[in-house]
């Protein structure tokens, strides 16, 4: 029955949908304090993700503006652990907060805007899911009102969140004009290499190069996660560039497979550039969250390395990655904002001799950065191992030696932190900090991620199942 | 024969003042400028037999949001010389790279075989009641969650006007 199949493909959906009214209301209504509504919102946020392991269906509703399967569903299901992870490890910091409703309805907003963007089987839901995840995010950049900084970041961020959709609406105006159709099967069939098609996938290209950041779209970047509060820059820099790479990997494998051979050149000097550079830039940054920026725009190097090996294996690796991206890299964001929020302290210096005064903060930044470099026991080894062998299916050494020697690099910089953090004095460290109980469950959320995800084979094999072969 | 030609002056109509938007020093100029292009290019909708989307063209754009424009420039002051210039050599490279997407753009356009126009029927397509019909027929996913977009955008708005009181 079509109203059956209706709650059932969009549960996820109309999950967000009915918590962003509730939060709406609430707002209407009484004043409350801030702690139960925090409580409340992270119980919803939890029940949402539960939710959304139940039933996943498999199917199409309104004439492909809105389809569904098991990988979708598992795309969507680690998006929201993310947000209920940078949820609860904003506590401190949005305890104190006026407009914390406001916070949630945007934050949901943009989440339901990436789920139906993930979803879409059309061009235009396409766009329009990409706009509802952006718009909003930019009121989020500028929520720490104090701050001019932050109201800089913002007019950054949307200046160059709507230069980039510019880009990408041309693209997909001139595909439209030369396949007739927005519609993603019908794009497939009329696509050949024309000069005219690839001048639209190029731009198209550059509209989600500048959403995952790749380089040279990446400028926008640093200086948005600066100013931005540190619970937004990690929701910039896990999930939203999450949701767009998921989009960007089925993308590309199906609706411009035609275009294999001229993307995947593409891909090669826009990976090898992003990973040179995201790692140069890193080695010299003091600030904790220009740090984490250009890390991130190094990990979607290698996130582009996978992509360009065509293949069920590629789509596998990277949503792998993608999932242990978001505990590694929600682990090292939720020490800094933790730190940031009851210290006011986000550079690198900061940090010498951390261990002595904060020894579980300590382990759990130093264990996710080991996951973001890539050391064996940690996830992230095999999350990068993986992407490198299904770059390397095309048989293009070249690029997968450059990948693996800038693992080399990033090792330095990453352990530099380690380095100070243990070993380097430090005459007045950051004193003994007090953690709030439901941030230090979201810390043993990543780290449990972390571990488990890098021993426990079966997360992998399940991905794997469910990834098309094309 | 007739739409021909007014085609052909809307479309120059509509470049020339482009054109001298991005040109005019004084910017309630390009303003001015502006609105003659919408309502150039809400020409063209009524060329192309839809009505509805050129009205609302020119009630939307050529109306409230160049109100709204004319209002910012009125309240920014921006009629001094305060624009910070550009050194020379970012300009040298703009209009290169500028150059160069416009070159590869005709040279894609030149190498392309575009397929044959469909017949165009005049069927009515953009009245209001067919409009109406594909809003809520194949486009009523999209149209619904442009309401959620909405919804946050003025959350957003609201929330960021109230920065001041506190």
């Amino acid at each position: 029955m079509i109203l059956n199949d209706f709650f059932i493909f969009m549960k996820q959906e109309l999950m967000l949908l009915f918590i962003i009214f509730l939060l709406l209301l609430i707002k209407v209504g009484k004043d409350r304090s801030n702690e139960s509504l925090l409580y409340l919102i992270n119980l919803l946020l939890l029940i949402n993700v539960i939710a959304g392991f139940i039933l996943p269906g498999e199917g199409s509703l309104f004439s492909d503006m809105f389809r569904t399967n098991p990988l979708i569903a598992l795309e969507k299901n680690m998006l929201n652990i993310g947000t209920l992870i940078i949820s609860m490890q904003s506590y401190s910091w949005l305890k104190s907060h006026k407009h914390l409703l406001e916070f949630y309805i945007l934050m949901i907003s943009t989440l339901l805007g990436m789920f139906y963007m993930i979803s879409s089987g059309n061009l235009l839901m396409f766009y329009l899911g990409l706009e509802l995840s952006s718009i909003p995010l930019a009121a989020l950049v500028n929520f720490d009102l104090e701050k001019k900084a932050s109201s800089e970041a913002a007019m950054k961020f949307i200046l160059s969140s709507a230069f980039s959709s510019g880009l990408l609406l041309f693209g997909v105006s001139l595909i439209y004009g030369t396949t007739g159709s927005l519609a993603y099967a019908e794009i497939t069939s009329h696509l050949s290499t024309d000069p005219l098609q690839i001048f639209a996938f190029v731009l198209f290209l550059a509209g989600f190069a500048f959403k995952i950041s790749a380089v040279p779209f990446h400028f926008w970047t640093a200086d948005v996660y600066e100013g931005a509060p540190v619970a937004i820059t990690s929701y910039l820099s896990v999930i939203s560039k999450g949701a767009v790479l998921f989009v960007f990997v089925s993308v590309l494998y199906t609706v411009f497979k035609p275009l294999a051979d001229v993307w995947y050149g593409m891909l090669f000097v826009l990976s090898i550039s992003t990973i040179i550079i995201g790692n140069l830039f890193a080695i010299r940054q003091d600030n904790f969250k220009r740090f984490l920026a250009f890390s991130s725009i190094a990990q979607v190097g290698f996130i582009l390395v996978g992509i360009s090996g065509s293949s069920s294996m590629g789509t596998a690796a990277v949503i792998y990655f993608v999932l242990i991206y978001i505990f590694s890299n929600l682990g090292a964001f939720g020490v800094v904002s933790i730190v940031s929020s009851l210290t006011g302290k986000e550079r690198i210096s900061d940090y010498k001799s951390f261990y002595k005064t904060n020894p579980f903060l300590s382990w759990i930044l130093t264990i996710a950065l080991f996951s973001l470099a890539g050391v064996p026991p940690a996830a992230g080894f095999f999350g990068k191992f993986f992407l490198l062998i299904a770059g390397a299916e095309k048989g293009n050494y070249l690029l997968i030696s450059i990948a693996a020697l800038n693992m080399i690099v990033s090792f330095y910089y990453y352990l530099r932190i380690v380095k100070s953090v243990f070993m380097e004095p430090n005459e007045s460290p950051i004193e003994s900090l007090t953690i709030p109980l439901i941030s230090k469950v979201a810390l043993y959320i990543c780290l449990l991620g972390i571990v488990i995800l890098g021993l426990w084979s079966v997360v992998y094999d399940y991905i794997f199942t469910l990834s098309p072969i094309f | 024969m007739i739409t021909q030609y007014l085609f052909y002056f809307l479309t120059f109509t509509a470049i020339f003042c482009a054109l001298l938007v991005v040109f005019s020093k004084n910017p309630i100029y390009s303003a001015l400028y502006l609105i003659v292009t919408f309502f150039a290019t809400a020409g063209h909708y009524f060329l192309l037999n839809a009505q509805f989307l050129g009205a609302v063209h020119v009630i939307v754009y050529a109306g409230a949001i160049m109100v709204l424009f004319i209002y910012v420039i009125m309240m920014l002051n921006l009629n001094k010389e305060v624009e910070p210039h550009k050194s020379n050599i970012i300009k040298i490279a703009a209009t290169v790279c500028g150059g160069i997407l416009g070159l590869v753009l005709i040279a894609a356009l030149r190498e392309t075989e575009l397929g044959e126009i469909t017949e165009y029927s005049n069927n009515g397509i953009g009245l209001i009641e067919k409009l109406g019909n594909v809003l809520f027929g194949a486009y009523m996913v999209p149209f619904e969650i442009s309401t959620v977009l909405f919804l946050s955008a003025m959350v957003g708005a609201v929330f960021l006007s109230k920065k001041n009181i506190h």
